[in-house]
């Protein structure tokens, strides 16, 4: 076959299919991928935030160090295994074992939320820690509570460091959602995957699929940029 | 004003204040001088808990704001379960001594070889509570009443200069935006800067912002200043600025406590210096004294190194 006869059976089979064309399905394929990062980074930004308030207040008394401990086998676990084994575990093992009745797709969201939760946390923790400690000391020294020094000084400044950085977050796991398929959930990778071998014919399909991923990269990075340079402008004022 | 006695701060292993007392009365200016690393700043900064005392106590007035030290109470020593059993064995033992000699014995020795740190009766746990209830004051309540200016200046970055003196006014002493603003803008006024309260700290000069890091201390009308190396970031040329706005403070009657390098200025400023080194005070001597005539070899070796 040479490429037009190849570009011709993609498109033909854009438009077959009896319950959903193959344009519809691309489309659905793309709608859960950004669903799965989307709502996956939410979740993640919540867990994160949690995490990183109980890493980053001081430890005194037993409650605090044991939920540190708790939340450092959390972070150890989702940054130490892959996204895939997560995903198998929790479809296979864990939610079965609880009882817990999910789609596929509503198992990758949480999945990815936990996943993005322990990443999310390192990042806020990060962002909190290059904050000069000079300003929470000031904060202190005028008498201001360790919360109220926290919210007022030192979390406005460390959004400049951290909203950046989330971006990349965010990138990593729309790339990542290509994992999905194996626990069954139709995601970009699972409708081109299913385009090329209903024709026995991957090439294509398979560029094209590329192209929207670095398509989705390239606008959320273009985006995160702006971002960057807003806030740096804002700096110099 | 305040009272740190006997404190002892150890960093890990590394120990950095080595049993440092001083008394400081309104209306003082007190100069702390010393080699690079004898201590200075970690004495000044437990003076407001920035650093936690590792033993030892520290009063603002008459509050206790470091939990108790039991070895600086003899009354709690002698409420330990650790004292009655050495008094009743040391009564056997040498019954021709005076109640007041072993008294003062057993108190040494528990002091010395820290016998107190073991399980200890109610009535030891129940004094060292009494104390504190009737002593104690929240840190955050003291440290309204004690400013704090630092060598780095630290603004707050994310507000402006106005924002940066009226936040804890407003926050902690109930001071509406507009009285706050108002105040704000009267002490800016005083250091010549009021067209910079809508600027932000990055477009300040080092001078500049180490004058409003002044204000914004005295905007909550401390009563005693504390200052660690207020000039020693700055260029030269931005030093005499600074230590004008401290000159006019000091005129005024403030209390307060400088470690500072300025030589000239300790001397013409402050009433009562403190020369540490190696964690300790090593001389105390008004200043003038200090520079004509110090008394130790350690104060004397400093002194020609730096003048
Ligand atoms: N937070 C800290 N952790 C560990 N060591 C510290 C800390 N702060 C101060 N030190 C150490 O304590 C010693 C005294 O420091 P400092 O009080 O800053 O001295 P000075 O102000 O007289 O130069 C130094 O050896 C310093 O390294
Ligand atoms: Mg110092």
């Amino acid at each position: 076959m040479n490429l037009d006869k190849k570009i011709e059976v993609f498109k033909k089979s854009l438009m077959k299919g009896t319950k959903q064309k193959g344009y519809q399905r691309v489309l659905q394929g793309l709608k859960n991928t950004a669903t799965i990062a989307v709502l996956g980074l939410l979740i993640g930004i919540v867990i994160g935030t949690l995490i990183a308030i109980v890493k980053v207040i001081p430890k005194r008394g037993w409650i605090s160090k044991t939920l540190d401990k708790i939340v450092t086998v959390y972070v150890a676990f989702f940054r130490g295994t892959p996204m895939v084994v997560q995903l198998l575990l929790s479809y296979y093992v864990l939610f079965p074992l609880l009882g817990i009745k999910m789609s596929s797709l509503a198992v990758s969201i949480v999945v990815f939320g936990l996943n993005s939760g322990a990443y999310v946390s390192e990042i806020m923790r990060s962002g909190l820690l290059s904050v000069d400690p000079g300003q929470m000391e000031a904060g202190r020294a005028l008498g201001l509570g360790y919360g109220m020094t926290m919210w007022k000084i030192i979390v406005p400044q460390a959004v400049k460091n951290i909203l950046p950085t989330l971006g990349n977050e965010f990138i990593t796991l729309i790339k990542e959602t290509s994992v999905v398929s194996f626990v069954g959930a139709v995601d970009l990778y699972s409708v081109f995957n299913y385009i090329g071998s209903s024709n026995y014919e991957f090439m294509v399909p398979y560029l094209c699929m590329a192209i929207i991923y670095i398509v989705l990269v390239l606008i959320i990075s273009g985006l995160v940029k702006l971002m960057e340079r807003s806030l740096r402008a804002s700096d110099k004022r | 004003m305040i009272s740190v006695k006997n404190i002892y701060k150890n960093f890990g292993d590394l120990r950095v204040l080595k049993g440092v007392s001083c008394e400081i009365e309104k209306g003082e200016k007190i100069v702390i001088i010393g080699p690079s690393g004898s201590g200075k700043s970690t004495f000044l900064r437990c003076m407001n808990l920035l650093e936690e005392p590792t033993y030892g106590e520290v009063w603002v007035d008459d509050d206790l704001v470091t939990p108790v030290d039991p070895y600086l109470h003899f009354d709690v020593i002698r409420a330990s379960r650790t004292y009655a059993e050495k008094m009743l064995a040391a009564r056997q033992a040498n019954p021709e001594k005076s109640e007041e000699a072993l008294d003062s014995e057993i108190i040494w020795e528990i002091k010395e070889k820290d016998l107190l740190k073991k399980h200890e009766g109610g009535a030891y746990n129940a004094l060292i509570k009494q104390i504190e209830r009737e002593n104690s004051l929240n840190i955050n309540l003291a440290r309204q009443r004690i400013g704090m200016v630092f060598q780095q200046f630290n603004l707050f970055n994310n507000l402006t200069i106005l924002d940066n003196i009226t936040l804890a006014p407003m926050k902690l002493k109930g001071l509406s935006k507009a009285q706050a603003a108002d105040k704000a803008y009267a002490l800016l006024e005083r250091i010549g800067l009021k067209d910079k309260a809508a600027a932000f700290p990055q477009q300040l000069s080092g001078g500049q912002k180490q004058r409003v890091a002044i204000i914004r201390a005295l905007a909550m009308d401390p009563e005693i200043m504390l200052f660690d190396e207020p000039t020693s970031a700055l260029d030269p040329e931005m030093v005499g600025e600074v230590l004008d706005v401290m000159k006019e403070l000091a005129d005024s009657g403030m209390t307060m406590v400088l470690v500072t390098h300025e030589m000239g200025f300790a001397r013409e400023v402050g009433t009562r210096l403190l020369f540490m080194d190696d964690g300790q005070i090593v001389e105390e001597q008004p200043p003038k004294e200090f520079f004509a005539n110090p008394k130790t070899a350690r104060a004397q070796d400093f002194l020609s190194k730096v003048l």
